[in-house]
């Protein structure tokens, strides 16, 4: 089912620890190299950079490629013509993506990417066009033809996800999934719940198929996805971020049990999520812990119908050193610097190019977001400026 | 094979020992498990979070609140941050030197931002230095990178050039109202004073892992101002030239220094500049079969670049 050899696949994860180890001091260079041909695969890899540019360029080929044929082809076409050959272009992406990987061995290397990319968005684009008759004179006509484009890019995503292994078409599929209720239902209500539904309904398939796979390559990919589901479940739940903010709709339009029972699961999940994270010791999902809980501490004001302050975002950044200073303390006054089998200490080198990285790109950002201007409620302030660039630029500057 | 029967079988063959295979096993599986990253972002989360709410709050609240209360609280705690810097550090090297824990780096940093936030309180309400506040951004971009070097801290250093940008009149903010000439000029100055600067302190052995950021810095810097260049009617086929220049210096330091994401710049921002010129008074189809051809030209050669030099992850 998948598109890779598993035993190329283990070969790469093999290669990627081992470099991190070495370059932690684990391993000396000697054993490093001779450890290194012992995991060779014939998998063609990049990286992160050029990746990105290749994805980019496979993007405006493919673009490029279907705008000249209906330029010279179906200049004058019907929507449903039109349509019809956009799910072709799809199926030819479809297979170029294939024989990337088979023939040409292309591993993340953006090209394949960018390939099924555009078939998911050709499919969806096509069957919508093909189903919707070329006219929006009747609504549940093109109901049905987004419902139903909603659909196949979801299964489509889907499975690519489990075929080549890439996370981000789970998370399209996830997207997909929102637009379904819409055509079943019209209550706010219920969609709500049908979106959070349909994700635990995934969720609970990824927590039970995810243990088999444990200490094998794909673990990282379920552990990305329950993550993505979890975060799913919360956005849906949580009236203040996936209604009010998206649609511009009064959270208040809601009945009250229901109001008050998103509001309880709201504080019920992220315990859950970080429990299970750390049980777990997955990475990913004690991300989704950390930011759910983070942001049910944001909203929390919101729902209760609470005023704003000026110090909420101070107190908040206060409450979040003191939670990281804690636990950095107790792990540290633990045996070894270890406490039931967690630890604050630095294991791996890619933790190190990860921070380095991200100093020197959101040391450039934060500057700018955090002198604010001054707000209205207070005409007589005479400072702020908001886009100081650093060390309290001027806006004239 | 999974990872764990490969170690197995590399301790029997005594490539790895016993005791290297305990420690890399427990590793696989989590054993134990590091926080490390995740306790960082929830400091930098939180540092920023305090003091965007701090420089909400007090200009806000500055008339109730005062001006004595507001700058005592600011620089009680700039003294604080500056205190435990100074008497943690540890001894200064030309060399990269780890940080004695983990939250040295975000007390540093900490204490620049309410710096930043307090020198902005002052030249608001008092207008200090009327007329020449860009003054203030040179002395703090000269005390920004002093506490870089010293400290050897990344987001200080990022600070420092943000803060020399700023000098230079350049502000994310005013890119697209403003991309006339003058600004292109200070820009390109700026990036030139970055990049040699930047240079010239790796030469000396002074922090040469500060190198990498001065270099992304400039180069992203210098291709915005020559693309400006282009995009304007006047004079874009000399802007067209040093961009060419800068892209063919830009692949050929990312190819021999193996640092991809000059490659990567070369690649993109050539391709916009080369596009917008040729681009320019060409018909639908003329645009296609050019985004085609050009497309294709690009991807062979990058193809051809990933498969000799950029293999690894």
């Amino acid at each position: 089912m998948r598109a890779y050899h598993a035993s190329d696949e283990e070969s790469l994860l093999a290669r990627s620890l081992l470099k991190d180890w070495a370059g932690e001091g684990f391993l000396s260079e000697s054993q490093h190299k001779q450890m290194e041909r012992e995991t060779v695969c014939e998998l063609r890899r990049t990286n992160i950079f050029l990746r990105l540019v290749l994805f980019f360029f496979a993007l405006i080929i493919v673009g490029a490629a279907v705008g000249l044929f209906f330029l010279l082809f179906l200049e004058r076409s019907s929507q449903q013509t039109i349509g019809l050959f956009l799910l072709a272009f799809a199926a030819v992406s479809y297979v170029a993506a294939e024989l990337a990987t088979s023939k040409a061995r292309l591993y993340r290397y953006g090209i394949e990417e960018a390939l099924l990319v555009c078939c998911v968005g050709f499919v969806c684009v096509g069957m919508y066009f093909t189903l919707s008759s070329g006219s929006f004179l009747f609504t549940s006509e093109r109901n049905a033809a987004e419902f139903l484009a909603a659909v196949a890019g979801s299964i489509l995503s889907l499975w690519i996800w489990h075929r080549f292994g890439l996370p981000y078409f789970f998370l399209g599929a996830m997207i997909f999934a929102v637009w379904l209720p819409s055509y079943w239902t019209s209550s706010d209500a219920t969609r709500h719940v049908a979106v959070a539904a349909l994700y635990a309904a995934a969720l609970l398939t990824v927590m039970i198929v995810r243990p088999r796979h444990r200490f094998t390559f794909l673990i990282q990919q379920y552990s990305i996805a329950e993550a993505l589901l979890w975060f799913g479940i919360y956005l849906a739940i949580n009236l203040q971020l996936s209604d009010s903010k998206l649609s511009g709709r009064a959270t208040t339009e809601f009945a009250r049990p229901f109001y008050w029972t998103t509001w309880t699961l709201i504080w019920c999940l992220p315990p859950l999520v970080l429990a299970r994270g750390l049980r777990l010791k997955d990475r990913f999902v004690i991300v989704a812990g950390a930011i759910v809980a983070i942001l049910t501490l944001i909203t929390n004001k919101s729902y209760l119908g609470g005023e704003r302050h000026t110090w909420d975002p101070m107190l908040l950044g206060a409450f979040l050193i003191v939670v990281a200073l804690v636990i950095r303390r107790w792990l540290a006054s633990g045996l070894n610097e270890i406490r039931h089998g967690f630890t604050a200490r630095r294991l791996s080198g890619k933790d190190k190019v990860w921070l380095n990285t991200a100093a020197t790109a959101l040391g450039l950002a934060a500057p700018n977001a955090i002198v604010p201007s001054p707000q209205a409620a207070s005409p007589d302030a005479q400072f702020g400026g908001g886009d100081s660039g650093g060390g309290g630029a001027s806006s004239e500057w | 094979m999974t990872i764990l029967s490969r170690l197995e079988q590399w301790k029997e063959r005594e490539v790895i020992s016993p005791e290297q295979h305990a420690l890399l096993a427990g590793l696989s599986r989590g054993e134990p498990f590091s926080v490390f990253l995740e306790l960082n972002i929830l400091l930098y989360a939180g540092i920023l979070l305090f003091v965007g709410g701090l420089g909400w709050t007090v200009s806000t609240w500055s008339q109730q609140m005062g001006d004595f209360l507001v700058l005592t609280l600011l620089t009680l705690i700039l003294a604080a941050c500056f205190w435990y810097s100074f008497s943690r550090a540890p001894d200064w090297a030309p060399k990269e030197v780890p940080s004695p824990n983990l939250v040295f780096d975000y007390v540093l940093y900490l204490g620049c931002l309410i710096w930043t936030v307090e020198l902005a309180y002052i030249e608001n309400r008092f207008q200090m230095l009327s007329g020449q506040s860009d003054l203030y951004l040179l002395a703090t971009a000269g005390l920004y990178f002093f506490l870089a070097y010293r400290f050897d801290n990344r987001f200080v250093l990022s600070l420092a050039l943000t803060s020399l940008a700023g000098y230079f009149g350049l502000t994310i903010s005013h890119w697209r109202s403003n991309q006339n000439s003058e600004y292109r000029q200070y820009a390109i100055l700026y990036s030139l004073m970055a990049g040699g600067a930047g240079t010239l302190l790796e030469r000396q052995g002074l922090k040469p892992h500060f190198f990498g950021t001065y270099l992304n810095i400039a180069a992203n810097v210098l291709f915005w101002a020559l693309l400006s260049g282009i995009f304007e009617r006047l004079n874009h086929v000399v802007w067209f030239l040093f961009l060419l220049a800068a892209c063919g210096a830009s692949l050929a330091w990312g190819l021999k220094r193996r640092q991809f994401s000059f490659v990567a710049y070369a690649a993109f921002y050539g391709y916009v500049g080369v596009s917008s010129i040729l681009l320019r008074g060409l018909q639908d189809f003329a645009v296609v079969i050019y985004f085609l051809v050009s497309g294709i030209a690009m991807l062979v050669m990058l193809v051809l670049i990933a498969r000799r030099f950029g293999r690894e992850q």
